[in-house]
């Protein structure tokens, strides 16, 4: 823990005495977002975003538009919390617009390939962030599990679904347009603005409000001051997080394994489970659909049940 | 405040997490609202470590990693459950599941 911080804590060591007038300035500063001008940034952004959601009625021109007046939102909003910038470089800014815009294109656009790929942005932006934090092992946790694990696995079935969705006819001359009706036309974007929006305001709202814990932190940090000294000097921020890991998170980091491990187990039951389609399967009447539990067949690895595909070797359900 | 300006990130964490929130209550498409709850644990994790970040100790990276290990199970279970919906409909539309609210 010490290497880290300790250039917090130099800056808490050396001027203690300036705390309270830190505090002061911040109590100052606080006064430089108004609500007001929160509320109608916040009106602004949900009237912004009502129309660049995509919607009927809305062609692809009144929805730049809105997405410029989104932009315009939010450079405001970041220049008016770049008058009370304090620690923050270029970085942050540039990290965060890329974050937020791509966070906005995530679900603004109608392709669900595209939102995956914005949501990649995303998650890159918000690594950088991190290490802005200097967290740098959780941005490289991040990328890997996000931007590589979970991505590929959205992509994945995302490609799936389209594959099999864009057979039909009917589909097929919708897709001419801009993509699916379902990923064309949002459902409830005025309401679901104006709850995001109110919601985004009040949490502005109460961070900018004020920062009475400042100089409680302080008094706090400048307390761990004299801590008895580690057993083992680490040298660099993973390696102080692995041992705190190991520390003291032991019991919830092997929980975490083990919600793993379960959550792999029922995922592969899931998604072995067979479907007999009401349409497939002429004895079914009434549109019924039929969900087999996903039994073992036999002891044969080759006899697992793939879709699409006939296997001699395979016996019948019990069910069936 | 001297070494994080900590409200800047808070204020990058509320509004990823409301375009979340929004992106979750618009949107149609299965997988696409899934991917808005991403989102919101992005928001949820930027939250977390700039905290940790200004009280000085591990706890918000310790969260975070145990909300990516949440985000992972939650992930694999869901789009388990996607495939085995668009099985059955051959439609990732929300609303072919209006059936569902009885």
């Amino acid at each position: 823990m010490h290497g880290l911080f300790s250039s917090a804590l130099g800056a808490a060591a050396t001027a203690p005495a300036s705390a309270p007038a830190l505090a002061g300035q911040m109590g100052q500063s606080a006064e430089l977002i108004p609500p007001a001008l929160l509320f109608v940034l916040c009106v602004a952004a949900a009237v912004a975003m009502m129309i660049v959601l995509p919607g009927r009625g809305r062609e692809k021109s009144i929805r730049i538009i809105g997405g410029v007046g989104m932009l315009a939102v939010l450079i405001v909003l970041g220049a008016v919390l770049g008058k009370l910038a304090a620690g923050v470089g270029v970085f942050f800014w540039i990290f965060a617009f890329i974050a937020l815009g791509g966070a906005v294109r995530v679900i603004t656009h109608t392709k669900p390939v595209y939102s995956a790929l914005y949501f990649v942005l995303t998650v890159m932006a918000t690594a950088g962030l991190f290490v802005l934090m200097w967290a740098e092992f959780m941005a490289a946790a991040l990328i890997l599990i996000y931007g590589g694990a979970i991505l590929v696995t959205y992509v994945f079935v995302i490609m799936l679904a389209a594959e099999a969705g864009g057979t039909t006819a009917a589909v097929q001359a919708d897709d001419e347009h801009t993509g699916l009706e379902h990923d064309r036309i949002s459902r409830e974007p005025i309401l679901a603005s104006a709850v995001g929006f109110a919601l985004v305001g009040i949490l502005l709202f109460v961070i900018f409000d004020r920062a009475p814990g400042e100089a409680r932190r302080q008094t706090a940090l400048a307390a761990r001051m004299p801590t008895p000294a580690p057993i083992v000097e680490l040298p660099g921020a993973t390696q102080q997080l692995g041992a705190y890991l190991f520390d003291k998170q032991l019991v919830n980091l092997e929980l975490a394994g083990l919600i793993l491990t379960v959550a792999m187990v029922g995922a592969i039951l899931i998604a072995r489970r067979r479907v007999w389609r009401a349409d497939d399967v002429g004895a079914l009447a009434g549109g019924e659909t039929i969900v087999a539990p996903a039994t073992p067949i036999d002891d044969n690895p080759h006899s697992i049940p793939v879709d699409g595909t006939h296997n001699p070797r395979q016996k019948a359900y019990p069910e069936t | 405040m001297t070494e994080l300006a900590l409200q800047h990130y808070l204020a990058v964490g509320a509004i990823m997490f409301g375009i979340g929130l929004i992106g979750f209550m618009t949107r149609r498409n299965l997988i696409i609202i899934f991917l808005c709850t991403e989102l919101m644990f992005q928001g949820v994790g930027i939250n977390l470590i700039a905290f940790g970040r200004y009280w000085g100790n591990f706890a918000g990276q310790a969260f975070v990693i145990f909300v990516l290990v949440i985000a992972a199970a939650e992930a694999s279970l869901a789009l388990g459950l996607v495939v085995l919906l668009f099985r059955q409909k051959s439609t990732l539309d929300a609303d072919v599941w209006r059936e569902l609210k009885g």
